[in-house]
């Protein structure tokens, strides 16, 4: 049998009722565009995020005091200090894997300047900072070891808030109050957005030893971040850090540890029930894209009884109606199916420019047209034609001829 | 000459709901190769399933039927349609053309069943098309055709596999006398040409056309007769 006559035959049949073959592939047409859209943009997302992240550092472990419940903080009292700056240089020194270690000490407080104000949380911290985070001093200097050494009281503004007190003039030299204290700007850090809540434009950095001395009173730290120098040595870094932060809490587990890896599996995971429950909606519409087929063909095969009674008069066979029906139904999902697949892509192009102008800065495209997708739909356009087509295929190559013939 | 068609003792019973009908009551006949022969009767006299048996388009519930000399009366269906392309073309009343398609695609038809190649379906068609008179309108559809050339169309299609048989189901019943005429002389024409042409009609004009008439009445034969002096024209 010849393919392409079928082919040919399923066109003719279908271009004779452009009105009818359109609304019957409506649903697959749908179907496929919406999934294209949702997976581009969702997968566009997950990019940005994922970009976001590694822009903040790579290869971090995060360490964190545990809050601890009342019976620990029973059994635990007295046997240590909880996470405290000596452990963040014991880090640095004793494990080999941490290439970069940072600690971070969280303050409340109010800057002023002349008469302008910003609320707000200062961070005490290292020179390393700027090398772990990624994160540098877009004019003037960052943190130095210096600064560190001889506590002195020095700032590097995040850009809003270098904004909000200083308008567009240059703050570098410039003198501010951070609660009632003078400090000189020495800083001023580049544009970096937000991530997980956090607006690092608004962060306001001074060295530790300064936070720890003049407005702690002791030496605590909100959190540690540590760089591992390799990725392959992540594993390693965990455990050696863990066992070395226990040995010196007295065999006490105070403290958390986080990689940014574990943030990169959790956003994995939220990707992934996006994917799920977009596969639920392209499931849901393909099925009714192929009901609405299916619907079509039965009217077809029995419109067309006659011509199916003369087919076989003439000599076509059960299998060569089959086909012939099949094929028509899978003419109409794939073209159905490439439609989508083009006013998909064209329509996560368009949501996606609408993104990246609701969100500047963060790339030119808000949507990823992953090729995946459109794999799949395709694939699941023809399953769909012949899945659906199948009934109405086998009506036809079953019919009797003589009654087939003489049916009005 | 050689019998093309032997039928010995055909019955076919249908049930439609509860009621059993009987169209053919144990049917024997025999028809020559390159005969012209008219089946005739009135409606409900089994003509029509007598056709189908024939054109093996449907299995006699009993008897045997031989078509050129091999048993066919139980068919699987697959073999039946090769059966049918190969050795059997089909003229209806209401021409049962493919409307989509060109006069040169439906002729071509049973080419296609045949598992012959483009070219070939082309060229053949394209004679067949010729040999009814209509090599100048093998680009037209149906509805662009008149009754007359849609039935000479039909005729072609019958005609292109170069079957051993033809059988034609009042072929002229949708005609006007004059068209009826042309398609009759066509026939004919096929038949003082070698080929063997079955025609059923309830039409007495059309059969005074055929050499040899078989009537029916009730599923039996009442008459079979051979009219010497045939209008042949």
């Amino acid at each position: 049998m010849d393919l392409r006559e079928l082919i040919l035959d399923a066109m003719r049949n279908l271009t004779a009722n452009t009105l009818r073959s359109g609304l019957a592939m409506l649903g697959v047409i749908i179907g496929v565009t919406a999934v294209i859209t949702m997976v581009s943009i969702v997968e566009g997302g997950r990019q940005r995020v994922v970009e976001a992240i590694e822009q903040l550092g790579t290869n971090l472990i995060f360490v964190s005091p545990k809050t601890l419940t009342a019976a620990e903080q029973r059994e635990f009292s007295g046997r240590s200090k909880g996470l405290i700056y000596e452990d963040a240089q014991a880090v640095a020194a004793q494990i080999p894997e941490a290439g970069h270690v940072a600690a971070m000490i969280s303050i409340p407080a109010r800057l002023r300047r002349g008469d302008r104000d910003f609320t707000g949380t200062v961070t005490g911290t290292v020179p390393d900072y700027q090398i772990v985070r990624n994160f540098h001093a877009a004019q003037g200097r960052f943190l130095s070891q210096e600064d560190m050494a001889q506590w002195r009281r020095v700032v590097a503004l995040g850009r809003d808030v270098a904004r909000k007190l200083f308008g567009e003039s240059d703050p570098t030299g410039q003198e501010v109050k951070i609660a009632d204290e003078r400090f000189i700007v020495i800083g001023v850090m580049e544009e970096k957005g937000s991530l997980h809540g956090q607006n690092y434009d608004e962060m306001i950095f001074i060295p530790a030893t300064t936070a720890m001395r003049r407005f702690q009173g002791t030496d605590k730290l909100g959190y540690l971040l540590v760089q591992v120098a390799e990725r392959r040595g992540m594993h390693q870094a965990l455990v050696s850090l863990e066992h070395l932060l226990t040995t010196r809490h007295n065999g006490v587990t105070d403290f958390d540890t986080h990689s940014q890896e574990d943030f990169l599996i959790a956003m994995d995971r939220t990707v992934w029930t996006f994917r799920l429950m977009l596969g639920g909606i392209a499931a849901v519409s393909l099925l009714v894209g192929g009901i609405g087929i299916m619907n079509i063909m039965l009217v077809t095969v029995t419109e067309r009884t006659r011509e199916i009674g003369l087919r076989k008069a003439i000599g076509g066979t059960r299998r060569v109606i089959l086909y012939q029906f099949l094929i028509e139904s899978v003419a109409i999902s794939l073209t159905g199916g490439l439609i989508g697949i083009v006013s998909g892509i064209g329509l996560a192009l368009l949501l996606g420019k609408l993104v990246a102008k609701a969100m500047p800065g963060q790339g030119d495209w808000g949507a990823i047209i992953s090729p995946t997708s459109i794999l799949l739909s395709f694939v699941f356009a023809v399953a769909v034609g012949i899945f659906f087509g199948l009934y109405p295929a086998r009506k036809a190559a079953a019919l009797d001829p003589v009654e087939a013939l003489r049916y009005e | 000459m050689t019998a093309l068609i032997e039928l010995d003792g055909i019955v076919k019973r249908y049930r439609t709901g509860p009621i059993e009908v009987l169209a053919l009551r144990n049917l024997t006949l025999t028809i020559d190769r390159g005969e012209l022969v008219a089946i005739i009767g009135p409606s409900g006299s089994g003509k029509t399933t007598l056709l189908d048996i024939l054109g093996c388009l449907s299995s006699p519930t009993d008897g045997r039927y031989r078509l050129d000399g091999a048993d066919v009366s139980a068919l699987e269906e697959e073999a039946s349609a090769l059966i049918r392309n190969r050795m059997i073309g089909f003229v209806f009343q209401t021409f049962q053309l493919l409307p989509r398609h060109t006069a040169l695609q439906n002729v071509a038809l049973p080419l296609l069943y045949a598992g012959a190649g483009r070219e070939e379906r082309e060229r053949r068609a394209a004679e067949a098309l010729a040999d009814v008179g209509l090599a100048d309108r093998m680009t037209h559809r149906p509805n662009q055709l008149s009754g007359g050339q849609q039935q000479r169309v039909a005729i072609a299609r019958a005609l292109v596999t170069h079957p051993s048989l033809i059988l034609a189901d009042e072929p002229t019943g949708n005609l006007d006398s004059t068209s009826g005429r042309e398609i009759m002389q066509l026939l004919t024409s096929l038949h003082r040409q070698g080929t063997t042409v079955i025609l059923v009609t309830h039409n007495q004009e059309i059969a005074d056309h055929a050499p040899r008439v078989v009537a029916l009445r009730d599923g039996v034969i009442v008459e079979d007769r051979i009219t010497a002096g045939a209008r042949v024209q």
